[in-house]
C-alpha cells in the first residue's frame, strides 16, 4: 500500500526470514498470505493483524515482541 | 480428482479465475501491473467512457453539425461500436492489472488485499458521489445546450458508460493508487 500507517511499527521479518533460509514466497505460503504482502510487511508499509503477527512469529521461531517493536531495532552487523 | 470450481454469484467470478489472477500464472501480463502502465490504462478507460457517454448525444450532435447523410451515420455508429469494444477490452485488461482484487470475494484474499479492496470501494463510492453532484449542478446551472436540438437522444450510450464506470471504478482506483499489485 502506498499509504503510510498512522504509527510506524518496526519489524525484523526480513532479517529473521533470511536467517531461516526462507524465501518471501515460502513464508507467504506458510502464513497464508500473498507473497507481495510479505514485502509490504518487511518494508513496514503494512501492519499485520495480531493473528497474522502470531503466525509469522511461529514460522520464524520467535516471539511477537522479538519481531515487532514501536522503536527501531538496532542494526546487527553480520560477521559471518 | 479435479476440484470443483466454486462460483461466487454476488461478485460474478469463479474461484479458479480469482486464484489465477492472484497468482503469477499470467506472467505475460506483468508489464501491465507496473503502476505507470496501470495509470495509462485508467486514463484510457476514463477517456473511452467519456466518449462513449457523449455518444448518447450523437443524434443531437449530428443535427447540430448538420450531418444528415447515411454514410456519416454508418461510420459514426461503427466508431462508437469500436469504442465500446475498446472499453470492454480495457476493462478486461484493468482487471488483470489489479489481479481482480476489486471483484474478489473476501475468503480468497489475504488481510492486506481485503483492506485495499475495501478502501478502493470507499474511494470509488465517494468519487461516484462527487461526479453525480457535479452532473446535477451542471444540469441545473450549466451552459444551455438546447442549440444542439433534441433529435431522439435516448441516453443508451450514457447508460452503458455509467454501467461500465460503476463496474470498473474500484479497479481504476486500485490501479491508480497502489504501488505493487
Amino acid at each position: 500500500m502506498s499509504r503510510q500507517p498512522e504509527e510506524p511499527i518496526f519489524n525484523r521479518i526480513e532479517e529473521l526470514r533470511i536467517q531461516k533460509g526462507l524465501s518471501r514466497q515460502q513464508l507467504a505460503d506458510a502464513v497464508g498470505v500473498h507473497y507481495q504482502t510479505v514485502g509490504y510487511l518487511e518494508r513496514g508499509e503494512y501492519n499485520p493483524s495480531l493473528s497474522l503477527a502470531l503466525k509469522i512469529a511461529v514460522e520464524l521461531d520467535a516471539t511477537v515482541g522479538e519481531i515487532f517493536s514501536l522503536n527501531p531495532f538496532r542494526k546487527v552487523k553480520n560477521h559471518a | 480428482m479435479p476440484k470443483n470450481n466454486k462460483i461466487y454469484w454476488l461478485e460474478g467470478v469463479t474461484e479458479k479465475e480469482v486464484k489465477s489472477l492472484l497468482s503469477n500464472e499470467n506472467s505475460k501480463f506483468s508489464w501491465l501491473r507496473r503502476q505507470r502502465n496501470r495509470r495509462i490504462l485508467v486514463l484510457f478507460m476514463v477517456t473511452g467512457l467519456l466518449i462513449t457517454a457523449l455518444g448518447s448525444y450523437y443524434p443531437d450532435l449530428k443535427q447540430g453539425l448538420g450531418l444528415d447523410g447515411s454514410a456519416e451515420v454508418i461510420w459514426l455508429t461503427i466508431a462508437v461500436l469500436f469504442l465500446l469494444f475498446a472499453v470492454l477490452v480495457g476493462y478486461s485488461l484493468l482487471r488483470i492489472a489489479v489481479r481482480g482484487i476489486a471483484d474478489a470475494p473476501t475468503e480468497l484474499l489475504d488481510e492486506r488485499q481485503v483492506r485495499i479492496r475495501d478502501t478502493s470501494f470507499r474511494t470509488a463510492y465517494m468519487i461516484a458521489g462527487y461526479l453525480l453532484i457535479t452532473l446535477l449542478l451542471l444540469n441545473f446551472m450549466g451552459p444551455d445546450l438546447t442549440f444542439l436540438g433534441d433529435s431522439g437522444n435516448d441516453g443508451s450510450f450514457l447508460l452503458i458508460a455509467t454501467l461500465f464506470a460503476y463496474a470498473s471504478l474500484p479497479s481504476m482506483v486500485l490501479a491508480w493508487r497502489e504501488g505493487d499489485i
